[in-house]
């Protein structure tokens, strides 16, 4: 339902933003087909994943922070700064290692980069025309207005037409890297699944060495292997697109929870509503996430959630006590 | 019934850390030990637990139901991974919802951890590194029938109760012979031992 409507919307947006399909380049169809197919997935999966208990209370905790009244006047700056770290620049990777957050960037600016170009392109929102029939003047229009003109031999012009190129030379590296951890790296293999954890990383190199082969066959080879370089390249890009939804690649859209779920626990520690263990009285979380996770165990039926009042170590030694009392009593 | 897991039998445990140091050597998780070793009545006694993942199957891994990133997943055999590295949003969730308190977080890197059996050595038939080194047997890897032949007249225990809760776990514990009817105490409701509240 969700899926159909959000599709339904997305080909809407393509018809009018390609002005009525005037500027929709049916080259480029399979690309938009699959961006509806992607659009359908993420919002069906979306949809399945947040109505599990777990993440349909801290969804809407977290949006309730968001537009809460504290949230605007004690940290108006939070959410852009969570923003920004969290998912710009993805902090909490360098505390994992330094290599993983370097490659990440990589491909993360990389995707971003390819993102912003591909999908206006193929759904015919972005034009790029030329005032006097060959160049070099061009002028870049979205959704038929004109944003900037440039001159295609300059450097911006450059840019302009090889954005996908210097996307593929960011994520090469990135993926490469990823890759070669994955099959070195013990703690990384543990439990590694090659759809889920390899097929992914090969897509992504695929997709971005075909885009560049395809840049070198126009340029040096006047086009050799032109066409089929063009299809490989598209399968993958179409194949992948259809995966994101279903494997690793949720995780761009997951991600975006996790700044929900700062802002509610940093919105409660600004009242300093820090919960304190009720044996030892260590702070375990905020009382507000505390009181949200009982009500995730209580939809679960998990009945003990009075024990999420207690800190990981008290429950240890409590219930090493229960076993020595009644157990062993006691090693006497 | 239970293949091939690890019993804790915490009358053996001698707290002398040999666990703790296997475990930080294990590959999956480099440097960091997820083995618990507690002093349960310190000052009292010598008395010690170790404590690895449960591996709960009934209800089945709490930490995983309450995890808002279907972040932790459970193999075929029953065992209870870590966290993925890339869905888990570090919310604690897990950390907190667990009744035996294992999984630990790291808030830097929002990142969950926790014993995963030695999924790299056990999905190879190799025991897992802390049952390795226990010199006295108090974390052993094996079947029940290797367990009672090795130790004649033991039982062994894999269900515990917290409240009204009864939870089935893959990991078991050694029991006297004439307790096995009994699920273990998880230790909720709080209560008292030899005689003295705990609570404080
Ligand atoms: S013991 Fe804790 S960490 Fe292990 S499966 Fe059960 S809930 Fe999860
Ligand atoms: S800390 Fe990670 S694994 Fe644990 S519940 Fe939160 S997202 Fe899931």
């Amino acid at each position: 339902m969700v899926g159909a409507a959000v599709s339904g919307l997305l080909i809407l947006a393509i018809v009018l933003g390609s002005r009525l399909l005037r500027n929709f380049d049916s080259a480029l169809l399979p690309y938009a087909v699959a961006g509806v197919f992607l659009a359908f997935g993420v919002a069906y999966r979306y949809t399945v994943w947040i109505s599990a208990p777990g993440a349909a209370r801290l969804f809407k905790q977290g949006w309730r922070s968001l537009f809460s009244a504290e949230n605007f006047r004690q940290a108006p700056t939070a959410l852009p700064k969570m923003i920004a770290t969290y998912l710009g620049f993805q902090k909490f990777l360098g505390a994992r290692s330094h290599a993983r957050w370097a490659a990440h960037q990589l491909i993360f600016w990389g995707c971003v980069l390819a993102a912003l170009i591909t999908f206006p392109l193929t759904w015919g929102w972005f034009t790029f025309t030329s005032g006097s029939g060959s160049g070099p003047g061009y002028e870049m229009r979205i959704w038929g207005f004109k944003i900037l003109g440039f001159d295609s031999l300059s450097f911006i012009g450059w840019v302009m037409f090889h954005g996908l190129d210097l996307a593929a030379v960011l994520v090469i590296p990135g993926a490469s890297y990823f890759l070669w951890r994955r099959m070195k790296d013990r703690g990384a293999s543990t439990g590694q699944r090659f759809g889920y954890d390899l097929i992914p990383l090969i897509a992504l190199i695929v997709i971005s060495v075909t885009g560049l082969l395809l840049t070198f066959s126009s340029i040096f080879l006047h086009g050799g292997g032109y066409e089929f370089l063009a299809v490989l390249h598209m399968v993958a890009v179409v194949f992948t697109l259809i995966y994101i939804p279903f494997g690793k690649f949720f995780h761009i859209v997951q991600r975006p929870a996790a700044v929900g779920m700062q802002l509610f626990k940093y919105t409660a520690r600004q009242d300093d509503e820090v919960f304190a263990c009720r044996r030892c009285g260590q702070p375990i979380d905020t009382e507000p996430y505390v009181e949200n996770l009982r009500g995730t165990m209580r939809d679960l039926r998990l009945d003990f959630d009075e024990w999420a009042e207690y800190c990981p170590r008290c429950k240890r030694v409590l219930r090493g006590s229960a076993y020595l009392t009644h157990v062993k009593k006691g090693f006497k | 019934m239970m293949g091939r897991t690890i019993f804790i039998d915490p009358g053996r445990c001698i707290g002398c850390q040999a666990c703790v140091s296997a475990c930080r050597e294990c590959d999956s998780h480099r440097g960091k030990s997820m083995i618990h070793l507690d002093y349960t009545d310190e000052g009292q006694s010598v008395a010690s637990l170790p404590t690895v993942c449960m591996h709960c199957e009934d209800p089945v891994a709490p930490c995983a139901e309450v995890c808002p990133a279907d972040a932790i997943l459970v193999t075929a055999d029953g065992v209870v991974q870590q966290a993925d590295t890339t869905r888990c949003i570090g919310c604690a969730n897990c950390v907190n919802a667990c009744p035996f308190g294992v999984p630990k977080i790291d808030l830097g890197a929002k990142l969950q951890m926790k014993c995963n059996l030695c999924y790299d050595r056990t999905a190879y038939g190799l025991a897992p590194m802390c049952a390795t080194v226990c010199p006295t047997g108090a974390l052993f890897y094996g079947t029940v029938e290797e367990l009672q032949a090795e130790r004649p007249g033991v039982q062994v225990a894999d269900t515990f109760v917290f409240g009204s809760t009864e939870v089935r776990t893959g990991v078991a514990m050694v029991v006297p012979a004439d307790k096995v009817q009994w699920p273990v105490p998880g230790g909720l409701p709080v209560v008292e031992i030899n005689g003295k509240d705990v609570r404080r």
